[in-house]
This record gives structure tokens, sequence and C-alpha cells, in this order.
């Protein structure tokens, strides 16, 4: 048996030997590297300089200057804390609902089929729509979200118009997006693990809540950190939904880092400040990028 | 019956859970559908209302609206098929190379697109374009967007590659097939399902796609997601239009999602991890 395993391995790599195969990756090479390498690098190359869009001086070099500028803005320090916000609310929210539609899905119950397609609609719909028909039903007068609540004799809340009631609508809308992804993976973990821990479980007498707590959630643990890590890009990355719903107001107080960046060049025109900022971006998204990568390389395994 | 008295509290999170995942879609819908007025009162319509089709027709004579939408549908399935023509061949040697030069960098360099915030590549893209003259330019644009899903595309097919088993190619190959013909007539028709499947999520991506263009597109090769976020900018709180615009923008994808119902599941979490 083994001996027809080897026999099979070998033919393999000695037709994989046999071909060079490097260049069937060239046409993708080639989009990557105008698409993102090349602009990569050259935005780091104007984070260096001081380019302003319609400036009639020529750029120059500055140095660090940029850099010396992000760290010593409020701004980068306030979006930046704001972006965290959203990131542990959001997966606070997310994951624990993302589980437990997961967990009853896995069941399968009679209409799971049903339920299942319903419940992913969300996740495939554009962000920019969504996030207008959330502006519309969190609008403070006309809003049904708001009619609802003063339905139940509670007093209206202006959602969009301060701090802590916008970031929590943000959270509301991405989650309303993204809980049907978290519950995909989640539900694919669990169609992954063998039945036999789970019976063994009932012939102990566990309950269903010590059978999560001991067997499947420790199971389903590298799953759940992959959704971390992907939970992190997702809210490093996020601008459409915010953009439609606040544009980071008001003022600044719903404005991501990424959404500070994409203001300072596009609204203020500052170009090699915000080309410093999207660097700072890159690097803080690095130690997410080598933990996710080893993360799914070991899912894959 | 037993199956709904044991588990009533699943049933009824289930539902509650379909609710507030279709709620905003009906309420989008009914809104488009409603004169000015009736979207304006208190207790909100919800069923008991005339429709109309004034916001559409309104929408559709936008002089603008035919082109913006063909730009959609065009950037959508060019860049789509860039994405599986390149893709497929790298693909193709992702699944059945364990190593080839330039390997590893083309996974890295695949992962970190898709950990980076757009912004971070949009922004210095938009400079080098203002130099090069490629803002606005419809054919560059569609490029970007390649590069932004092909990483995508790529990793999806690999994993339908990996599922063809090895000896069908050997037999090709003994028979005396070149690597043209094996890809047409063997692999391509074989994988045809999966690549189909790639195709559907990664024109589903393009299509919701909102910075590149924001911020690559003028008038020229604007759309649809710019124009539905340009309804927020005008503040004429005329919410008909608006809810109009959306559903044109998402009920293709509703639509989508019934076609596409047997490969949605390993296809939306196939980026992530594998089944």
């Amino acid at each position: 048996m083994s001996d027809v395993l080897a026999r099979k391995q070998k033919k393999r790599s000695a037709i994989g030997d046999a071909r060079p195969i490097a260049h069937y990756s060239i046409a993708v090479w080639l989009i990557l590297l105008a698409t993102i390498v090349v602009p990569l690098l050259y935005g780091i190359f104007l984070s260096f300089q001081n380019y302003k869009l319609a400036s009639a001086v020529p750029p120059s070099f500055v140095g660090l200057d940029n850099y010396v500028h992000a760290f010593n803005a409020s701004e980068t320090w306030s979006t930046l804390r704001i972006t965290i916000i959203l990131m542990v609310m959001g997966m606070a929210v997310q994951i624990p609902l993302g589980v437990g539609l997961a967990l009853i899905l896995h069941q399968n119950l009679k209409g799971t089929r049903f339920f299942r397609s319903v419940l992913i609609m969300p996740m495939l719909l554009t962000p920019v729509a969504v996030g207008l028909i959330f502006r519309f039903m969190f609008d403070t007068d006309l809003g049904v979200i708001n009619w609802a609540i003063g339905e139940m004799g509670l007093p209206k809340v202006n959602w969009l118009g301060a701090q802590t009631t916008a970031l929590i609508a943000i959270v509301i809308v991405e989650s309303w997006q993204s809980i049907p992804f978290v519950m995909l993976l989640v539900l694919a973990a669990l169609a992954g693990l063998s039945k036999s821990y789970f019976e063994a479980a009932l012939i102990d007498g566990a309950t269903r809540i010590q059978t999560f707590f001991k067997i499947t959630l420790p199971l389903i643990a590298p799953t759940l950190f992959v959704i971390v890590m992907i939970k992190i890009m997702d809210f490093l990355k996020l601008f459409d939904t915010i953009f439609i719903l606040t544009r980071g107001g008001p003022g600044n107080d719903s404005t991501t880092l990424g959404l500070w960046t994409y203001k300072t060049g596009f609204v203020f025109l500052e170009m090699s400040r915000a080309s410093a900022l999207g660097v700072i971006i890159l690097v803080l998204t690095m130690p997410v990028y080598f933990l996710w990568r080893r993360a799914s390389q070991q899912a894959r395994s | 019956m037993k199956t709904l008295k044991n588990h009533w509290f699943s049933y009824l999170i289930l539902l509650t859970a379909t609710f507030t995942a279709l709620f905003p879609l009906f309420w989008t819908v009914s809104t488009s559908i409603k004169f000015k007025v009736e979207t304006y009162v208190l207790p909100p319509k919800f069923i008991s209302f005339t429709p109309t089709a004034k916001n559409y027709t309104s929408l559709f004579a936008m002089e603008s609206f035919t082109r913006i939408y063909m730009n959609s549908i065009l950037i959508t399935v060019v860049s789509t098929l860039i994405c599986l023509i390149a893709g497929a061949f790298a693909a193709y040697a992702l699944a059945r190379r364990a190593s080839f030069s330039g390997r590893r960098p083309l996974e890295a360099l695949m992962i970190a697109v898709r950990a980076l915030p757009g912004i971070v590549i949009i922004l210095p893209l938009f400079n080098l374009g203002s130099f090069i003259g490629i803002y606005d330019n419809i054919w560059a644009i569609t490029l970007i967007y390649a590069g932004f899903t092909v990483p995508f595309a790529v990793w999806l097919m690999t994993s339908f590659f990996e599922q063809i088993p090895i000896e069908i190619e050997e037999a090709a190959r003994i028979d005396g097939a070149g690597t043209f013909v094996l890809f047409r007539r063997v692999l391509f028709p074989i994988a045809a399902p999966g690549i189909v499947a790639t195709g559907v999520f990664v024109a589903l991506l393009s299509w919701n796609e909102f910075l590149i263009p924001v911020i690559m597109a003028g008038e020229n090769s604007k759309t649809l997601p710019v124009l539905v976020a340009g309804f927020i900018s005008n503040r004429t709180l005329d919410w008909g239009p608006m809810a109009a615009a959306a559903t044109v923008a998402i009920i293709p994808i509703a639509i989508f999602t019934i076609v596409i119902q047997k490969w949605l599941v390993s296809g939306l979490s196939g980026g992530a991890v594998k089944e």
C-alpha cells in the first residue's frame, strides 16, 4: 500500500520537475506589479516628499517630516483610537452572534438551507447601497428605527449626530453585513469536527453549555483566531460604510485612520502627508498579516 | 411538529435573524415605489401606500444613468475575464507544484492585497495616475479592479484545480497532449463549474467596489456605487430616488444569490479557510 503511494508521489514529482511552470504566473505578476507593487513603492517615495495637490511649488524631499508630523498630530492618535474602538465593538458583536447562528444552523433543523441562504444575503450587497439604506433608517425624524424606539416609549436618538451613537450605528451596519461571514466560517469549522467528541460528551452526561465551552469552543478556536485576524484587517480597511453613513462625522468623531488618510489626501490635498499615513497603516497591518498567514497555512494543512 | 416543539428557541432566533436580514431590503424597495409625501409620514407606511414607478423613471431619465450602468457592467465583465484568464494559469501552477521560482513572493503579495486597506494603494495610484494620464481612463481602472480581485480568484481556482486528479492529466500527457490542448480540452472543461463560480464572486466584488472608482473615475468612467453615493452629498433628502438607486444596485445581486445557491458557501468562505 505504502509502496503504491510512494510510487505515485514519485511519479508526481517526476512530472513536476520535468516541466518548468513559473511562467504560468507571469500574467498575474504583471497585473500585481502594475496595480499594487508600483503604487505601493511610489507611496513610500511620496511620503518622504512635501507634495501637495494643486500647489505651484515643485515637491522636494523633506526626509521624515511627514512622519514626525503624523506622530505629533492629535488626529492620527484620535482616529487610530476610533479605529480600535470600532474593531473591538465590532468583534464583540459579530463573533458571538456569528457563532450562535452557526451553532443553530449546524443542528440541521428543517429549513436550514432556506435560512442559510437568506442570512447570507446581507454580505453580498453593495456596501455603499447598504450604507444609504441604513442612513435612511437611522434618520432622526423620519427613520424607521427611531419610530420603533418611539413606539416603545423611549426618546428619539440623534444617531449620526453624536460620537457614541454614530459609532454604535456604524458597528450595527458593519455587523449586519459581516455577521454572515463569521457564521459561514464557523459553520465550515463545525462541519469538519468529528462526531465522536460529542457522543463521548453525551455519554458523560455533559450539559449543552458544558459541551460548548469544554469541547466545541476549543475545537473551533483556530477558526476563531483566523476570524479575529480577518476582522482586524477589515476594520483597518473599513471605508465605504463610514463614508456613506457619517463621512467620519460629526467633525472627525467617527473618522478611522483609513478615512483620515483619505481626508488628508483628498480634502486637505496633503498628498505626501497622506502617503506617510498610508505607510503607517501598512506597518500596522504587518503583524496581523504575518499572524494571519501563519494561521491560514495551519488551517490548510 | 415535534421539531418545532423541541427547537422553538432555535426557530425564534432564526426568524428574528431572517427578519433583521430582510427588513432593510424590503424597506428600500418599498420606499423606492412610494411618492415623496408617503416617505415623510409617521407612522411609516409599510404596506398600505399607492405604488409609483416615478422614482425609477426619473432615475432612468438621468442623462448619465445609462452610461454609468454600462460602465459598471463593462468594468465588471472585463476585469472578471482578466482575473479568470490570468488567474487560471497561476492557480494551476500553485495547485500542481509545491515549489517553483516566485511561488513564495507571489503568495505573500496576494495575501498582502487582501490585508492592505485599499486607500494605501489607491492614493499613490491617483498621484501616479495624474502624471501618466490614466485618471478617468476606463481601461486603466478596469485593470486596477483586476489587480484588487485577482488574488481572490487565484485562491479559489487553486482549490478547484487541486480537486482534479493528477491521473487525468497524466493520461492526457501520455496521449500526447501539449500544454495548450491539455488546458483547453481537459482541465478547463473539468474545472468549469469552479471557474464559473470564481467568476461570479469576482464579478460581485467588482460590482460593489467603491474606493477605486470614487478616486480614479471622473465623469467619463463613473460607476453605479459612485452614483448611489452621490445621492448623499446632494442633501435633497428625497429618499425615493435614493432608494430606487440603491435598489437598482442591489437587485441584480439578490437575483444572483438565488441563481448561484450551489456554490455560495464554498465560494464565500474560500478566501479564508478551506472546507
